[in-house]
């Protein structure tokens, strides 16, 4: 490439480089000719060490000896008496071996001289190449958003990018030269000895820093270092690239908060869990307790006045007794409720089909001498809980069969439909009062009731059940009916994969 | 009977007047006078040293709760044979669950209903003191 650039005498074919030394004696020789006629004496010497110095400037040594030969011959030939022959006297000779000394030492000089020329030009374009890439790498670098920058084993920067400016807010102009860590007032997570002894074994070390901007605030860098050693394998410079991770440090402390705060909370939470469970028992056993009394000696109370009382006083008692039960009723109801809330569930594949007529079997003891149809399509298999899954059902079922109870012929279909790729979609469908959609959002609240107790007696935890062991199990639960149209009632669960 | 609640002591006997069975009831008002009945000991160092026909044992107890109770007369050699029936107000599945693990012979959760709390204790009485033949060493009913 320098070769083709610069194109260097020595490049010419032999032919022109000897044909130069042939033209440059002929041209030497026409002179020396011309002048002597017009009468000036001894020009030729000078004349043809001239010309052997072109042949040597510019066709090398090999031109000049051919030059120098020529010389000495058109030298006899035409100025040495006897003249127009090649004869030489033995007086001659030194002359002769005084003007080829003298040519071999024009070439000589003229050689030496060129070749250093040759070598400091090819050394300049060297040096300017050189220039051009690492120019060309200096602006890489500078494109980079990473903040880079160069130190000598002294610490003193002699690089500095554009991400480097960008970051601490100082230019190249006003870091180079300077200490880099007391610059950036850098604090090491380890004693620097240790740093650098690591840098020096294996060429490279990285940890997070913490160093200091031009405006004095801090930050927390990821630091990369990679060591530079010369063509002599000594240690000889520093690359350190930096990543800001203040933001990343904040919010990994952030999180680590927001991680104790949880942890807390659900401390707190089961804290809380366990008091309501110990709040449940007392519920339990406490409230209990007054109801069956008030029963009992209601009870007793009858029995010793049973013959004094008339007809309001015998319903009067009947009332109490029945409120009490109901009483009981609610609070057996809404512990169930609780538990079910408190209970882990253990879940595992359950056949629907098999806990449709479990269900089922509970709630004909209450249909007792009713007219229902029971219509139970194809179910599938479910993931859940079993116990859980199976008071859900009962539930519903119960449901069904008491809003059908004013049906000469009751209708209760339980099927599955919409079976999506992950979802199971189970329905009891009936042919009772139903419920004004309006209401559809009250349906399946705590103590929530859509009929009057004296029509359809129930406690309004029976939906409130159902959907928490839904919800427990991750499905939805929802209601489509129409006044005195029947009422149908969907559950969705997400299907696990292995069914 | 270990029993803390007066009214429920009074309406478990008000039950068991009908089998005339009221009268051999040794009633214990909590945890620790139940084991000093047991152990005879205070205020019941006199009596003569046989074990109960049957005992009913309330869970929720004041001082020594019933579970604890339980857990005393069947590590015991000398009680472990007395059968004794939990009578509680709870219908936890833990209590439950507890009292079998520690060898209670029956459990029974009290009925709010009063007829059904007087058949239950009635049908208790009946059977632990007179269809069952008590383990040797028992107080026996003197009809």
């Amino acid at each position: 490439m320098v070769h083709q650039v610069f194109p260097s005498p020595r490049l010419l074919s032999a032919i022109q480089r000897y044909g130069l030394a042939l033209l440059s004696v002929s041209v030497a020789l026409g002179a020396a000719i011309f002048l002597e006629s017009l009468e000036f004496r001894d020009v030729e010497v000078p004349l043809f060490l001239f010309a052997v110095a072109v042949a040597a400037w510019y066709g090398g040594s090999g031109a000049a000896g051919l030059a120098l030969i020529l010389s000495c011959m058109s030298f006899d030939y035409f100025f040495v008496k006897p003249i127009h022959t090649l004869y030489v006297t033995a007086s001659d000779l030194p002359y002769f071996a005084v003007f080829a000394a003298f040519a071999s030492l024009v070439t000589w000089f003229s050689t030496v001289r060129r070749r250093v020329e040759q070598e400091l030009r090819q050394a300049r374009d060297k040096l300017q190449i050189e220039v051009l890439e690492r120019s060309q790498q200096a602006s890489l670098l500078n494109l980079t958003h990473d903040t880079i920058f160069v130190r000598d084993m002294n610490d003193v920067i002699t690089y500095w990018n554009r991400g480097a400016q960008e970051l601490y807010g100082w230019t190249p102009e006003e870091t180079l030269g300077k200490r880099a860590n007391e610059l950036l007032r850098t604090i090491f997570p380890a004693p620097i000895d240790e740093i650098r002894g690591e840098l020096l074994r294996s060429g490279r070390w990285d940890g997070e820093l913490e160093k200091t901007k031009a405006d004095g605030t801090r930050v927390a860098v990821a630091s990369r270092w990679s060591l530079r050693r010369d063509e002599h394998g000594r240690p000889a410079a520093i690359l350190e690239t930096n990543n800001d991770i203040t933001e990343r440090k904040r919010r990994e402390e952030e999180i680590q908060l927001l991680n104790q705060q949880l942890a807390r909370q659900s401390a707190e939470l089961a804290g809380t869990n366990k008091e309501l469970e110990a709040f449940a028992y007392s519920v339990s056993h406490d409230l209990r307790a007054p109801l069956r009394h008030m029963a009992g000696y209601t009870e007793l109370l009858h029995k010793r006045l049973s013959s004094a009382l008339d007809e309001k006083g015998h319903r009067y008692m009947a009332m109490i007794l029945e409120s009490a039960k109901r009483m009981g009723n609610l609070i057996d109801d809404l512990l169930a409720f609780s538990r079910i809330g408190r209970a882990e569930t253990q879940k595992s594949v359950v056949s629907l089909e098999h806990l449709v007529k479990e269900a089922l079997a509970e709630v004909r003891e209450e249909s007792d001498g009713r007219d229902i149809v029971w219509k139970i399509g194809t179910l599938p298999n479910f993931y859940g809980d079993r116990s859980m899954l199976r008071l859900a059902l009962v539930n519903l079922l119960s449901n069904a069969v008491k809003f059908t109870r004013t049906r000469p012929r009751a209708e209760i279909e339980v099927g599955c439909t919409g079976e999506t790729r992950d979802e199971v979609v189970l329905f009891v469908k009936d042919n009772g009062v139903g419920f004004d959609m309006k209401y559809v959002n009250k349906l399946f609240g705590v103590f929530q009731r859509l009929h009057q107790s004296d029509t359809f007696e129930g406690t309004g935890i029976g939906l409130a059940t159902v959907q928490r062991i839904v919800h427990r199990h991750g499905g939805r639960v929802w209601a489509e009916s129409i006044i005195d149209g029947g009422a149908t009632f969907y559950i969705a669960a997400p299907k696990p994969n292995d069914i | 009977m270990v029993e803390d609640d007066p009214k429920d002591v009074e309406l478990s006997l008000v039950a068991l007047e009908e089998y005339n069975l009221a009268n051999e009831v040794i009633v214990a008002r909590d945890g620790e006078e139940a084991l000093d009945y047991l152990y005879c000991r205070g205020a019941f160092q006199n009596r003569s040293a046989d074990n109960p026909a049957v005992m009913l044992l309330d869970l929720k107890l004041p001082k020594v709760d019933g579970l604890e109770v339980l857990k005393q007369i069947k590590s015991d050699e000398k009680l472990r044979m007395i059968p004794v029936v939990v009578l509680t107000s709870s219908k936890e599945e833990k209590d439950m669950v507890a009292s079998y693990k520690l060898g209670v012979n029956a459990y029974v959760v009290k009925p709010v209903d009063f007829h059904e709390f007087v058949n239950a204790i009635r049908e208790l009485g009946a059977f632990w003191a007179v269809i069952n033949e008590p383990p040797p060493g028992s107080i026996k009913k003197g009809v």
